[in-house]
């Protein structure tokens, strides 16, 4: 990791209306799917603390975050960019049926994996109550009341969570007490990160199987199995 | 710093919960500017985070709430004694206090310490006066012992604390609340920009009182470090600017 400039090059509204931003910035400081990147702008002292911004799709010369942005990010303006940080997904090459599963307010940060999964020809379903504009046709949109049903059909889980639903997770999964998930999964858990992982300052704890994980150092990315839910 | 005063060259460091447990690189820092390092708040016991963990935005600032989790000072000392002891920087523990008995040995097993050159006493916000004049009599030792005070009570904390042996005082960070998105009041410490003009107020009183104060809070560029040492602060803690590179400069005027 280290520290780049990059540049807003677009503000746009996704197909749900959330404001993002697309960055240009060296190929060394793009985020794998599921990383991150502490961004600022230099000298705007009302923002108070760096953002964390997650990858919605890549490009060769930058990408475009996730919403939400800023409101007073504009197009031309310089922005400090510090990392790529954290653990991201991890899809094995043998995955051919993927499920991704997004519960927050977007499902954005799932969309890298799209290309990974479509480029070895892996089916993809998408589970949520958000639709955005502009997947390949190949991918399928249902219903996160699906999950049950698509937890038997893929080999692959990928959710976007909160660490408030963490606890309700097996129950939305249609998993019985103590029934062990049958297929690999991993969380992007978005916890608030307000020091990205500077100053292990707590605040994004999730509780895991032995003790506490950081989602700002340990994750975002986290081994279903892992977690304690 | 030199192991028994309190000359901080340069006259700026970190404050207490904005670094982790010792110097590193994750921060991208210019460790140059600095003339010490404070750590992590430690308690005695590990401290898990707080149950209603929280970090809310306001205009001009944020409000915190962590619970200063941590694995306990053994844990601590096991984990990153050798990096204090290999530290170009003067490392400074900030312990969290739970019981006055405790306090001498926690203290001298930080003298014992290589790398450690002082400790930071955490006060409680709602200490009484006796408490923080007893808690300070008792981690008394050979290093010299900064007495963190809540902002909001530091005037009347500060002679206490002097009197009871402490080298100099540092700003702990102000209290507040915020309603949070599920409409419930949140309370925590307070950082941002917005922070400052209060933490200079404080930090000019304390000065105007003879008392050593080491300024801290909302300091996001590097006029507000020479309004503080202008009010006569010894040093300046830098808090959550430190999470975006630092102090603009010249030389990175990108911060």
């Amino acid at each position: 990791m280290s520290v780049y400039v990059g540049r807003i090059t677009e503000v746009c509204l996704d197909s749900l209306g959330k404001l993002q931003v697309r960055i240009a910035c060296p190929s060394g400081a793009i985020p794998g799917a599921g990383q991150y990147l502490r961004a600022w702008v230099p000298g705007d002292e009302q923002q108070a603390l760096p953002l964390c911004l997650f990858p919605a799709e890549m490009q060769e010369n930058g990408f475009l975050a996730a919403p939400p942005a800023p409101a007073n990010w504009l197009p031309g303006m310089r922005l400090q960019l510090y990392g790529p940080l954290g653990a991201g997904f991890h899809i094995a090459p043998g995955v051919r049926r993927l499920a991704l599963a997004a519960f927050g307010e977007t499902p954005s940060r799932l969309l890298p994996l799209i290309p990974i999964a479509l480029a070895q020809q892996a089916d993809v379903t998408l589970f949520s109550e958000l639709n955005p504009a502009l997947l390949p046709p190949s991918v399928e949109v249902s219903s996160l009341n699906d999950l049950p049903e698509a937890i038997r059909w893929a080999d692959f889980l990928a959710l976007d969570i909160t660490p408030q639903i963490l606890p309700t997770l097996r129950q939305r999964l249609g998993l019985k007490a103590n029934e062990p998930l049958s297929l690999k999964a991993q969380a992007l858990v978005n916890a608030v990160m307000p020091c990205a992982g500077v100053a292990e300052c707590g605040v994004c704890a999730i509780p895991a199987r032995r003790g506490w994980k950081l989602a700002c150092l340990d994750g975002p990315v986290f081994d279903l199995a892992d977690l304690e839910w | 710093m030199s192991k028994y005063d309190l000359s901080f060259q340069p006259p700026l460091m970190n404050a207490a919960g904005t670094l982790g447990f010792a110097p590193g690189r994750r921060a991208a820092l210019d460790w140059t500017q600095f003339g010490a390092f404070i750590t992590n708040p430690i308690s005695l016991e590990p401290r898990a985070p707080a149950q209603e963990r929280n970090c809310l935005t306001f205009p001009g600032g944020f409000l915190l709430r962590t619970g200063f989790p941590n694995p306990g000072l053994r844990q601590v000392l096991r984990r990153y004694a050798l990096r204090w002891a290999r530290s170009p920087l003067s490392v400074i523990v900030h312990l969290l206090v739970q019981r006055s008995e405790d306090l001498p040995w926690q203290v001298r097993l930080l003298e014992a310490a290589e790398g450690v050159t002082g400790v930071e006493l955490g006060l409680p916000p709602d200490v009484d006066p006796e408490t923080a004049q007893s808690w300070v009599s008792a981690a008394a030792g050979e290093l010299p012992l900064i007495v963190r005070v809540p902002m909001e009570r530091a005037l009347a904390l500060a002679p206490v604390v002097m009197d009871a042996g402490a080298a100099a005082v540092s700003l702990g960070a102000p209290r507040g609340a915020l309603s949070a998105p599920n409409g419930k009041f949140q309370e925590g410490r307070l950082y941002g920009p917005a922070v400052f003009p209060l933490a200079l107020h404080t930090a000019r009183r304390l000065s105007q009182m003879k008392l050593p104060v080491i300024g801290a809070g909302g300091v996001y560029h590097p006029a507000q470090v020479e309004a503080m040492l202008a009010a006569g602060a010894i040093a300046v803690q830098l808090d959550a600017v430190l999470w975006r590179g630092g102090l603009p400069s010249p030389e990175n005027p990108l911060r």
